[in-house]
């Protein structure tokens, strides 16, 4: 018998799932609203923060230390592939430019899971080492909880960044004009890397969530991509907002499936989801 | 062979017949027969995508998924009818057809860029992937199920050669005839023309009183019969089918390549591709394995970002260019890169 209380423990892993979900979905959605460049690597780059920061950790690193140093190795990262691979991306207009981001990204994330296989090729975890909590008659994991609070705060903190500093609201404009936002003397390349770190750093933090809940290996990257590929079919591609909520409705659909009716089916549910809002509003998609 | 009705007919016939010679100096070896029935398999699948994306701009990301669907309906069928699978065959070819054909038609009929059809269909082949997995009790999970259907042991014995030889025969025949079927579409019937119109301006196409929405799902339909049958052919090479034999890695991304390499809407684009793809996943085999996966990928953005057009094309364009002018104005790739913001 399912007791409420198994219901209102399952809602919080339901919304710590959702959290990893609308950080990457954030991720894909802030590229592909600056640049049209549909990020389908963003699953390597949570992976290899998580993977980083299990392997300084094993060096005797500090849990907090290890965590940031994976961040900022997968910012450094982003930023290479961005003045790099992306560079000539954005070299093409239009329709070509997304046709172009799509396929440079898949081939980018096939050499990386290629590449990381030969090296780590376990599954790593990064337990936090925090109690279950007791709330009333029901008991809650620690790491589900923290994993929303955290979520909660970096995505306050980013629409605080976009909405109220220059830079941001910079970003914006580029966002809705990208010619406006040339005459007045931004430069758009330069606010695209700025933003790509940013969501490879975000989607990171999203690797590193889930690799505190459960564990995490290469061949999870592209399961990652395709999750963010779903949340910012569902939320509207250009939507920050709308990837949030999506993320946090996705993975409580999830979770209450995945008890429910099984793994399998679950995932079938996420899929089919995405292709419902493919068919119904295909307009998201479209630039 | 009559030439007239079938243009390309006759180079058609010297390929084939190169790939009817082509394992006889290797007969007794089951590798090389092997790397000489994926070069065929993946030039089936390349000729799928050739028509679908190559000539109607609908890019399909869920061959493998479809391939997948193909290959468990023939065994299933052939299972729970007590059929023989040439019946089994065709009713997968059928369903994957039905299957691709709704995708197009439903694209087509909601106006989906290439982009839109690409992201729908790279989910359903998660959606197939996962299937495959998860109905344990038709798939046999990821553990899979013996394949060995066609009883092509038989034949196998009675001629005196190992089944992997029968079986390069089959998948040559299909092959052979999927290329007829191309050159007919393609280059003599209404529909080849139609498509190239429907490609060049779609809006101009339908004003001439082309029906788009029908033309792409035929083109759907097509490829999609095409691909069950390169589905079920692979998972018979592989002599037993699990579901990791269809994912968007092992299928789509090769096939890709493929198609890329050989020359997107060149006749033969497929087999050449086909053939340097083998060739390279036979020498990493020997000397690399283990980085195959990152190999493909970077080949992936090394030919998106240079070679569109092919490598092929790409080589007889600087070939041309010593022979005939050092220097000159060459060609170059006239795309629409006309910004229409």
């Amino acid at each position: 018998m399912v007791t409420v209380s198994t219901l209102a423990a399952l809602a919080v892993d339901g919304l710590a799932f959702g959290a990893s979900l609308a950080l990457l979905g954030v991720g894909i959605t802030l590229v592909y609203g600056l640049g049209e460049v549909l990020n389908l690597a963003i699953g390597a780059f949570a992976v290899i923060a998580a993977i980083t920061a299990a392997l300084l950790i094993d060096r005797g690193m500090s849990l907090p230390i290890a965590i940031l140093a994976g961040l900022a190795f997968v910012g450094v990262f982003g930023l290479l592939v961005d003045r790099t691979l992306l560079s000539l991306v954005y070299r093409s207009e239009g329709e070509e430019r997304i046709l172009l981001g799509i396929f440079t990204t898949l081939g980018l994330t096939v050499l990386l899971e290629g590449v990381m296989v030969n090296y780590v090729s376990s599954r790593y975890s990064l337990p936090l080492g925090i109690s279950p909590i007791d709330v009333g008659a029901t008991v809650v994991t620690g790491t589900s909880v923290v994993s929303i609070i955290v979520t909660a705060v970096i995505i306050a903190v980013l629409f605080l960044f976009l909405n109220r500093t220059f830079l941001g609201k910079a970003t914006r404009t580029i966002f809705q004009d990208e010619r406006g936002a040339r005459l007045v003397g931004i430069d758009p390349r330069k606010l695209r890397t700025l933003v790509f770190v940013l969501s490879a750093v975000v989607a990171g933090l999203a690797g590193i969530l889930a690799a505190a809940r459960s564990n995490v290996s290469v061949a999870n990257s592209f399961q990652f991509t395709t999750f963010a590929l779903i949340v910012s079919i569902v939320g509207g591609i250009r939507s920050l907002v709308g990837a949030v909520v999506a993320g946090l409705v996705l993975g409580l659909i999830n979770t209450y499936a995945n008890f429910f009716v099984g793994s399998y089916f679950a995932t079938i549910i996420l899929f089919g989801a995405a292709i419902v809002f493919l068919l119904v509003r295909p307009e998201v998609m479209s630039s | 062979m009559n030439t007239e009705r079938l243009p390309g007919a006759r180079s058609l016939a010297l390929v084939g017949i190169l790939f009817v010679i082509a394992p006889l100096p290797v007969l007794g070896s089951g590798y090389y027969i092997g790397v000489l029935s994926r070069i065929l398999l993946f030039a089936l699948f390349a000729l799928a995508l050739n028509i679908v994306f190559g000539h109607n701009d609908q890019l399909f990301l869920f061959m493998g998924g479809l391939g997948g669907v193909g290959a468990y309906t023939t065994a299933l069928v052939a299972d729970s009818f007590g059929v023989t699978p040439w019946i089994g065959l065709p009713v997968a070819a059928l369903l994957c057809g039905v299957i691709a054909m709704s995708v197009s038609w439903v694209s087509a009929r909601r106006r989906f860029t290439v982009i839109l059809i690409s992201i729908l269909t790279l989910n359903l082949q998660l959606v197939f992937s996962e299937a495959f997995i998860g109905a344990r009790d038709l798939t046999g999970g990821s553990t899979g199920f013996p394949y060995e259907l066609f009883s092509l042991s038989g034949v196998a014995e009675a001629v005196g050669v190992p089944t992997a030889v029968v079986l390069y025969y089959l998948i040559l025949a299909f092959l052979l005839a999927g290329m007829v079927l191309y050159l007919w579409l393609i280059k003599s019937s209404r529909y080849g023309i139609a498509f190239e119109a429907i490609r060049e301006d779609e809006l101009a196409a339908e004003s001439i009183g082309i029906d788009v929405v029908r033309y792409k799902a035929i083109a759907g339909f097509i490829a999609g019969v095409l691909i069950a049958i390169a589905g079920t052919l692979l998972a018979r090479e592989a002599s037993y089918i699990t579901p990791s034999i269809f994912t968007f890695l092992a299928v789509d991304v090769i096939a890709l390549i493929v198609l890329i390499v050989g020359g997107i809407r060149r006749t033969y684009g497929p087999i050449v591709g086909a053939i340097i793809v083998e060739v390279i996943e036979a020498a990493l085999g020997t000397y690399a394995a283990n980085w195959r996966t990152a190999i493909f990928g970077g080949l992936l953005i090394i030919l998106f970002l240079y070679f569109r057009s092919g490598v092929i094309v790409a080589a007889e364009d600087l070939l041309e260019d010593w022979d005939i002018s050092l220097g000159g104005g060459n060609g170059g790739t006239p795309t629409e890169a006309d910004a229409e913001s």
